[in-house]
This record gives C-alpha cells, structure tokens and sequence, in this order.
C-alpha cells in the first residue's frame, strides 16, 4: 500500500443517450491525492463530481484515461482496489428497518472484520456522530438528519485507507456538520485519506487540505482555498454603495463587482490601504472583510461560464 | 492507523454470512410481510379443498414449491428496494465485500426468515399426504432447488428496474403465472397433454410433478423424469452461475 491513494489521468467519461446526443460528463480529469490528505470536489450540480466519484469508487466505468486506487488500476482490477475503500453514496440511506446500531456493526462484519473490533468501532463512530441515544431506535423513526449521520457513522467506522463521501453533511444541522468535519479530521490523522464532494463552501474551507473545482466535467481551479481566493485577483473585500462611475473608480485597484444597490472591490491586502484613502477622500462607508470560499468560488465558475 | 482490510482481491463469496443476518434483521421488522407472504398459498388450498379435498395433499405438496418460488419475488423487490431507494448496493459493493456474497446474502436471509410459515406447510404436506422419509427430503431438496432458481432469477430481474413502481406492476407477474398456472398444485395429468413438456421445463411445476410421481399422484414415464430431472439442475445451475457473473457484471455501470 505504498502508492497514492487515489491518482487518475485524463479520465473520461461520456454517458451514451438513446435517441440524443452522447452526454460528455468528465473530459480529461487529471488528479492526485496524497496519503493523509483531505481534498474537496467543488462544482455546480452536474459539474462531474459524482460521475468521478464513482469511477473513482468502482461503481462506473470509464470511457478512457487512467485512475488508480493504492497504485490498482480501477477499471482493470476493481476487485483489488475495493478493499481499501469506502464510500457515502450520494442520497444513500440506512435501512429503514435497522436500528443504527445494527446498520454499523452489520455493514462492519459484511466488510470482513471481527466482532470484537466491528463491536468497538461501532459503539465509537455512534458516539462521535452523536448517535447514542438513538442507537437502537429503527432508522425509520429517526430524523433526514440523523438517518445521515447514521451513513457517515457506517462508513467512517471502516477506518478505510480511502474513503469517498458524496455530499456527507446534506441534510445535517450546523453541529452535527462539526462532528462530521472533527471525525473525519481524526481519521486522516490515523492515516486514512478523503475525497468528499460537498456544496458547503464552508464545509470544504474548513475541512480540506485542497480543492478542486470542476466544471462541465473540466478541472478548472485546484489548490488550497486560498489559493483560490487568491486567484479572483485578492483575498479582502471592500463593499460600498453604487453610484454612476464608481465601479470605474476602483476597477484599477481590482475586480469590482456590481450587485444590486452596491459594488464590491476585491484587493489584496496590500493595496487595501490605498482603497480605504479612496473612500475616505469620496466620503464613503465601506465594509471590509475577507473575501469567502463562496465569493470565489462564484467568480471563478462565473467565469468559466462567461469564457465558454 | 488502525485499518483492518484485506489485502489484494475480494474473496469469492465473501460476506454471504454477514450480508444474510443483515437481510434476517431487516426484515424480521416486517411482521406483516411475512403473514402476507402466506396469503395466496391459504387461498388456493382453501379452494382445492372446496373443490376437491381428495386432493389436497398434492396441493399442500405444491404450496411448498410454491412457496419457495415466490421466495425469487421477495429477492427481486428487496434487492430493486435498497438499489434504488437506498443506495445500499453502492455502499457495500464499493468495498471488500463480493458481489456473489451480497447476492447470495440476501437469497439466503429472505429464505431464513420465510422458513417458518414454509416449513409450517411442509410439515402439514408430511402429516396430510403422508409423505415417507425419503419423499420429505425430496421435497426439501427440490424446493431448495426451486428456491435457488427463483432467487437468482428474482435478483437478475432486479437489476433491470429503475423504479419500484413498475416492479408493482411486473414483479408479481412472472411469480404467480409460472407459480400458479402450471401443475404446481394440481396433478400433472390434469394439464393439456400438449402442454406438459412445458410444465417439466419449469423449475416449481417439475418439481411438482417429480414429487407427485412418488406420492402417487402423477405417473411421469421415465422419460419424463429425465426431463424434469435434467431441466431443473441444468437451467437452475445455469440461472445461478449468471446470477453470480451478473452480480459481478451490473457492480459497474457503464
């Protein structure tokens, strides 16, 4: 188990449609992840994360380039690479008719470990994701939320060397979010490695060590979140109201964008001083604050979107 | 880092056990289905019996084998249910566990937990058509038999759906008109002649008529026998090798 986790090069996918024109769901996604590492898939609904997601977790085939799982090619030898892997499939539920407690501990043993251990780990990951007290309550009865939890409780358990997790946190209120995000930090932190795709900006700035963003099944964007931000021309924002010829006014700073009644300047933070002399001379209030994971994400895709 | 996996490829059938106590926990929280599972086997006894109660120790051999096709339907609505509706086949086929291992899982969990009521009908079928030793176990091999075909055929079934409604509408069909037209529990002899070459093709009334022969209700000729006999091992054993090629196969979609 010494290669990458998780490597693909160029992968393709276009999905045949009877009667219509083939659909091209990833053209040419190249990427690696590291071991320990925890790395986001960004991108709008039908960008091609889940398509990647699950060639990357065996569950579809290609249509051409490379992808390997610990150095097994996926397409070639599915049955090597599955044993290191675990996945939250997109929209997946428990069965209704086990308790959460039954659903961890059976799908453990389904995945070849002992009681002992299946028993242990069951009783920590129901722990962690808060789950205690409806442990042997029927996943019928719990919460969209909790039933969630119950999904991420299962898979984490694994402490599979790779785990994919699509959209993890749909669904879940702000703390159990947090749960999710501090297990999942403890388990890179034993050496497992994660692919989550999630449209929680502040989930994947909070979670990840890089990003990537895709878009009509492109990579167009991948690092670290602020190297993202970073990318939109700056990482502060300087918010005003909009009057004729103010967007004119600051565009030599940075890229300013028009929304609504008011403009929003984006620096760096060395040049921040010399917008807030601006604003000062024009008796402007601006509000100034750091540009989010959101912002940049917007404009980044935006502009994919405008170019194409 | 606390990984238990195994390295290097899955291992053929591996997680049947575990898969097949999920499946018994999972729907021994349906106490209902489980009545329900006997309902159309008490009707067509009770209507034997009206009609003929001479015959309903042919009929109650017949609600066995029976009984044990419908079990295909059972595995088909089960393994379409949590494809489609839960997403279960993605969490364990993405892992160590084989896909024949879930397949045959969950049969065999859906067989545990139907035993009861199908053993409740075997045990009147000795009692009332005094069926000897020797002729009981026939009877448990071949609805064994009769099980492992439906089964498979009910999972390979399950994978062509992509909507549980129209499972409602399709499921049922294949079970009951190959389960109940046949001379499953009625004498072979009383089906038309021309017809009868047909009925030894099929997996429940063969078996039927195999057992009717040692019981006296049916006088297959030798030459039958062999049908019955040859077509039930050769089209089960080949419905269940590609139920497990097909397990493998539909892991992956394309």
């Amino acid at each position: 188990m010494s290669a990458e986790p998780l490597w693909s090069e160029n992968l393709r996918k276009v999905y045949p449609v009877k009667g219509g024109l083939p659909v091209e769901a990833l053209a040419g996604v190249s990427m690696n992840v590291r071991p320990g590492e925890r790395v986001a898939l960004l991108g709008r609904n039908g960008a091609g994360k889940t398509t990647f997601l699950r060639i990357a977790s065996t569950l579809l085939r290609p249509t051409s380039g490379s992808i390997r799982v610990f150095g097994y090619d996926v397409d070639k030898s599915p049955e090597k690479a599955r044993p290191y892997i675990a996945v939250v499939p997109q929209e997946g539920k428990p069965f209704f008719h086990l308790s959460p407690r039954e659903q961890v501990y059976t799908y453990l043993r389904a995945r070849g470990l002992s009681r002992e251990t299946a028993h242990s780990r069951t009783e920590e990951a129901l722990t962690r994701m808060g789950l205690t007290e409806v442990a042997d309550r029927l996943a019928i009865t719990l919460s969209g939320g909790q039933r969630q939890r119950t999904m991420v409780a299962t898979v984490i358990a694994t402490e599979a060397p790779l785990l994919f997790l699509d959209e993890p946190t749909i669904g879940m209120d702000p703390f159990a979010r947090r749960e999710v995000w501090s297990s999942l930090r403890n388990l890179t932190v034993k050496g497992s490695t994660i692919l989550l795709t999630t449209h929680y900006l502040d989930e994947a700035e909070a979670l990840s060590h890089r990003l990537y963003i895709v878009e009509r099944g492109r990579v167009i964007v991948s690092g670290t979140a602020d190297d993202l931000k970073r990318s939109v021309g700056g990482t502060v924002k300087v918010s005003l109201p909009n009057s004729p010829g103010r967007a004119e006014l600051f565009r030599s700073f940075g890229e300013v964008v028009t929304d609504g009644d008011g403009i929003t300047v984006i620096v760096t933070p060395e040049r921040l001083g010399e917008v807030m002399d601006l604003t000062a001379k024009s008796h402007l209030t601006p509000s100034v604050g750091p540009v989010s994971l959101e912002e940049a994400f917007l404009r980044v895709v935006g502009r994919k979107i405008d170019e194409d | 880092m606390r990984i238990e996996t195994t390295e290097g490829g899955a291992r053929a059938f591996r997680g049947t056990g575990a898969f097949l106590w999920t499946e018994v926990l999972v729907q021994a929280h349906e106490e209902l289905a489980m009545a329900t599972a006997m309902v159309t086997q008490t009707v067509l006894l009770v209507f034997v019996y009206i009609l003929n109660p001479a015959l309903i120790g042919v009929a109650l051999v017949g609600s066995v084998l029976f009984s044990s096709f419908t079990l295909g339907q059972r595995v088909l609505n089960e393994a379409a249910y949590i494809r489609i509706d839960h997403k279960a086949n993605d969490l364990y086929l993405a892992g160590p566990m084989s896909p024949e291992g879930y397949f045959l899982g969950m049969a065999a969990g859906v067989l545990v937990v139907y035993l009861p009521p199908v053993a409740l009908l075997g045990t009147l079928a000795v009692v009332v058509a005094h069926l000897s030793v020797g002729t009981s176990l026939t009877l448990i091999a071949l609805a064994s038999v009769v099980w492992l075909f439906a089964a498979s055929i009910g999972y390979i079934f399950s994978t062509f759906f992509r909507d549980n409604r129209a499972i409602w509408a399709y499921a049922s069909l294949f079970f009951n008109v190959f389960g109940v037209l046949p001379p499953v529990f009625y004498p072979f002899g009383f089906f038309p002649t021309y017809l009868q070459p047909v009925a030894l093709l099929m997996p429940p009334s063969a078996a039927a008529a195999l057992l009717q022969t040692r019981i006296g209700a049916a006088a297959l000729s030798t030459g039958q026998v062999w049908v019955a006999l040859l077509g039930l091992a050769g089209e089960t054993t080949f419905v269940f090798l590609f139920a497990v090629y097909w397990a493998h196969r539909t892991v992956r979609g394309t």
